[in-house]
């Protein structure tokens, strides 16, 4: 009797240490990864083998493991290999597909949007994960005013409500909608929490303990063994500032056509580095596996891959955001001045003579040292959104694409059809009333953006524009933008997956709508219709549908030339060759990215 | 019958893998003891510096690397002492000006580590062309060589160079500098390619390692790679 009621404490122990069996075998609901499945973005990869141990570096401890009171991704690092949403993205497209929803259903009137559950899915400890676990999740947890969570922005309806979350039975949830609102797709996919662990914690819950409560759930202090995750991995040690090491969950729902359970890999070990360099000398002395490398890594690296197994991908990828000069066409207009420099900037056939005067090759040669391309849209292009890409209802072709061909001649041309000629032989061109046109381009003290800056002058000057580059603090740039007191400026904008996340920026009544904020009062036909894009690309959950609007909206924004673009750098990443699938790294998803998506799929060649 | 000769056949080739295994192990420790030329001995010395961290205290590293009677032997135990005395980490931490005066003083780690933490200063080749016409430290100039390297590998998006072309910088490059970079760049091109065999690579070290000492060092690196398999 004794040894049998040790035996139960040993074994309540192990399920309490997240090492519980799992599955007897593959669930009949489980995630199946396309690995190697032909017709599929999955199809190149292959199919692993379970065991070993992925080392990766990172910079700075985590501060907890609350993934929804985190603020900053070296907490978010972890959860997010602990925790799984309804929806995800999908790990190489970057689409939104389906996660722990095994599927889900839009009404007909797009505002009610039914979600399945995968069913006989357990969390890390062995209970089963329901419906109630999801709306703890977002009834309690990310829509709670008491928590401190930055995921309840993202469910914010475009008329300020948020979606009700309403159980159907343990393996439907519905969400409902007062507007149809298609991004909230994205915020769908947040990380899902086990209510059986964590309602104690929250007030609204159990009024027992105080407000707050859950804010302080989770900490660095609280036991590891008490974690519990619906996600590939659960963090087992934590070294301070030395190492985190995660283990595989063994209820983790994810497979590969095999039938083999995902992760492949049985621990992930995070090395805690204090910078990047010592990332890279870790990476060259074969301490850690993976490496996102920076361009100046890259003659370090290449001469030596080869020897050491290694893999240098110097890809032709773009990196998220954007960069570009916008001509502020309200220039005068707060102060009633500059009444013709404005009318001329307002001119598209003007803007198009400066557009023809951005010579994106050689800043790609001399600015971004050859790693990099030219971007002609304000969507950023890992998105699948990007009208070059093929994920949903693409690609376009080249002749789709708006572009300005650097081509100096022809910017002559234009701007002497505007009349802005040299009228007084001084050797800069004038405003066609013969008034001298000077032009000032403005960009903060960073060395990308000055090098950008210089190359532009230059060919501004060349073609008898008197253009004059100042660099200035960035709070005043910004300053400058949103007060409209700018002349040209240069600046970038972060960018993600999802077109409508920048309607602040290119709808006519966007905050910033900077190149001309007058038209929210006084919007011109282009405005108009790319205002009615945006809304229906966000209005409607057919994904080709929502392409082909954002398709037209990027060629209306390239023709309209507001923001000018310049260039993108591209993606570079490096990793050890029995590293298996670490070569579908992309700005999606790497082995050892903040969103954990990959790293489930690679695998030790070597084993 | 027929299963005990495939037995004794598995057995026989299991035995001629285990022979030659221990053959290769034997030849790269007999060409470190006994090589009279120097890339050669150091090429295998580099191969057993693994070797030579798990097998001698770090006081028999320190006579090993001082007085060991070749070349890669006493290569081998430098580099394994600055592994187990973590001198690489050590280095990375120092400023830049201790680093340059241990350069100055003829530490090719400081001044490796001195480039390092500089390279992103020198993200173009012709920055780091610039600045070897007018280093005036040997240890910094092929530091700073072994970078631009870097940029002359095929594949580097900026300063790629052909093998015949780093093959006459080596030879003729106006400067130490400029003959290492072709160095690093070729053994880099060689490893990929494996143009050679072990024995015509040391034949091609006895024909320049007089005439041509960074074409040697260019097949010295590739020779190590090919020790390694």
């Amino acid at each position: 009797m004794k040894k049998a009621l040790l035996l139960a404490g040993l074994l309540a122990v192990y399920a309490l240490a997240g090492l519980a069996q799992g599955y007897d075998a593959m669930p009949a609901d489980a995630l199946v990864f396309p690995i190697g499945v032909a017709g599929t973005v999955y199809e190149d990869m292959e199919l692993g083998v379970r065991g070993g141990t992925l080392n990766v570096a990172n910079i700075e401890d985590p501060r907890g493991w609350n993934n929804h009171t985190a603020h900053e991704t070296s907490t978010t690092w972890f959860t997010n290999r602990m925790h799984r949403g309804l929806l995800n993205l999908d790990h190489i497209s970057g689409a939104v597909v389906i996660d722990f929803a095994k599927a889900y259903e839009i009404s007909d009137d797009g505002l009610e949007i039914t979600f399945h559950l995968r069913e006989g899915i357990n969390w890390s400890d062995g209970m089963p994960i329901t419906a109630d676990d999801v709306l703890f999740t977002y009834n309690d947890i990310i829509m709670n005013e008491d928590v401190d969570c930055n995921a309840r922005d993202g469910l914010i309806l475009p008329d300020g409500t948020f979606p009700v979350f309403e159980k159907v039975d343990d393996y439907t949830v519905k969400v409902i909608m007062s507007t149809i609102y298609r991004p909230v797709l994205n915020s769908l996919s947040n990380n899902l929490m086990p209510k059986h662990v964590l309602a104690q914690y929250v007030h609204k819950l159990n009024p027992d303990v105080p407000v707050g409560t859950f804010n302080e759930t989770w900490t660095l202090d609280t036991p590891l063994t008490e974690l519990v995750g619906n996600g590939p991995y659960l963090v087992t040690d934590y070294q301070v500032n030395v190492s985190v090491t995660m283990e595989r969950n063994p209820y983790y729902y994810g497979y590969d056509p095999a039938g083999t359970q995902l992760p492949y890999y049985d621990k992930i070990v995070t090395t805690i580095v204090s910078n990047q360099d010592v990332s890279m000398l870790k990476f060259r002395n074969g301490e850690v596996d993976v490496y996102g490398i920076r361009p100046e890594d890259i003659p370090v690296l290449l001469p030596e891959a080869a020897g050491k197994n290694y893999s240098v991908m110097i890809t032709d990828l773009a990196v998220y955001g954007t960069t570009w000069i916008l001509v502020n066409q309200d220039i005068g207009l707060p102060d009633a001045t500059n009444d013709e420099k404005r009318e001329l900037y307002r001119n598209v056939e003007f803007r198009e003579a400066l557009a023809h005067l951005l010579d994106k090759d050689t800043m790609v040669q001399n600015v971004l040292n050859g790693l990099g391309g030219p971007q002609w849209t304000g969507v950023s292009l890992p998105s699948p959104f990007y009208a070059g890409r093929d994920v949903y209802g693409g690609p376009i072709t080249e002749n789709d694409a708006i572009t300005f061909e650097y081509d100096p001649a022809l910017a002559a041309s234009k701007l002497d059809a505007l009349g802005v000629v040299d009228a007084d032989g001084d050797g800069w061109r004038d405003l066609p009333s013969g008034d001298p046109l000077t032009i000032t381009i403005n960009a903060n003290d960073n060395t990308i953006r000055i090098a950008y800056c210089l190359i532009i002058q230059d060919d501004f000057r060349a073609a008898g524009l008197n253009a004059n580059f100042q660099v200035v603090d960035f709070n005043t740039l910004v300053g400058d933008l949103f007060a409209s007191t700018g002349d040209i400026i240069l600046l970038g904008l972060t960018g993600g997956d999802e077109p409508n996340s920048g309607k602040n920026v290119y709808t006519s009544c966007g905050s910033l709508h900077a190149y001309r904020y007058s038209a929210c009062d006084d919007p011109d036909e282009v405005d108009l219709r790319i205002d009615e894009l945006m809304n229906l690309g966000a209005n409607t959950f057919d994904l080709d549908d929502a392409f082909a609007y954002y398709k037209e909206y990027q060629q209306l924004l390239a023709h309209q030339l507001g923001y000018i673009y310049l260039c993108q750098p591209t993606f570079l990443y490096a990793h050890y060759d029995f590293v298996g699938n670490a070569f579908k790294a992309s700005p999606t998803s790497t082995p050892a990215g903040n969103n954990g998506l990959l790293t489930e799929l690679c695998f030790d060649k070597r084993l | 019958m027929k299963r005990n000769g495939l037995r004794a056949l598995g057995l026989m080739t299991c035995a001629v893998v285990f022979v030659s295994l221990i053959g290769l192990a034997v030849d790269v420790s007999s060409i470190v003891a006994n090589e009279l030329i120097e890339e050669i001995s150091k090429a295998a010395g580099l191969v057993l510096v693994n070797d030579y961290i798990a097998d001698y205290t770090a006081e028999e590293l320190e006579a090993l690397a001082a007085t060991g009677r070749t070349p890669g032997i006493r290569l081998a135990a430098d580099r394994a002492l600055f592994v187990i005395n973590g001198r690489e980490m050590e280095l990375f931490e120092m400023e830049d000006d201790a680093l340059l005066a241990l350069a100055e003083a003829g530490d090719q780690d400081a001044a490796n580590m001195w480039w390092f933490h500089n390279r992103a200063s020198y993200k173009r080749p012709e920055l780091v062309e610039e600045y070897l016409l007018t280093v005036e430290v040997e240890t910094l100039e092929i530091a700073a060589g072994k970078h631009l390297g870097g940029f002359y590998v095929p594949g580097s998006p900026l300063g790629a160079k052909t093998e015949a072309e780093l093959v006459e910088l080596a030879k003729n490059g106006e400067s130490l500098g400029l003959r290492v970079a072709a160095a690093t760049a070729l053994t880099a091109i060689w490893i990929g390619d494996q143009p050679l065999t072990i024995d015509q690579t040391r034949s091609e070290i006895l024909s320049v390692t007089l005439v041509y000492p960074e074409l040697a060092l260019a097949y010295q690196g590739y020779l190590t790679y090919l020790f390694s398999l």
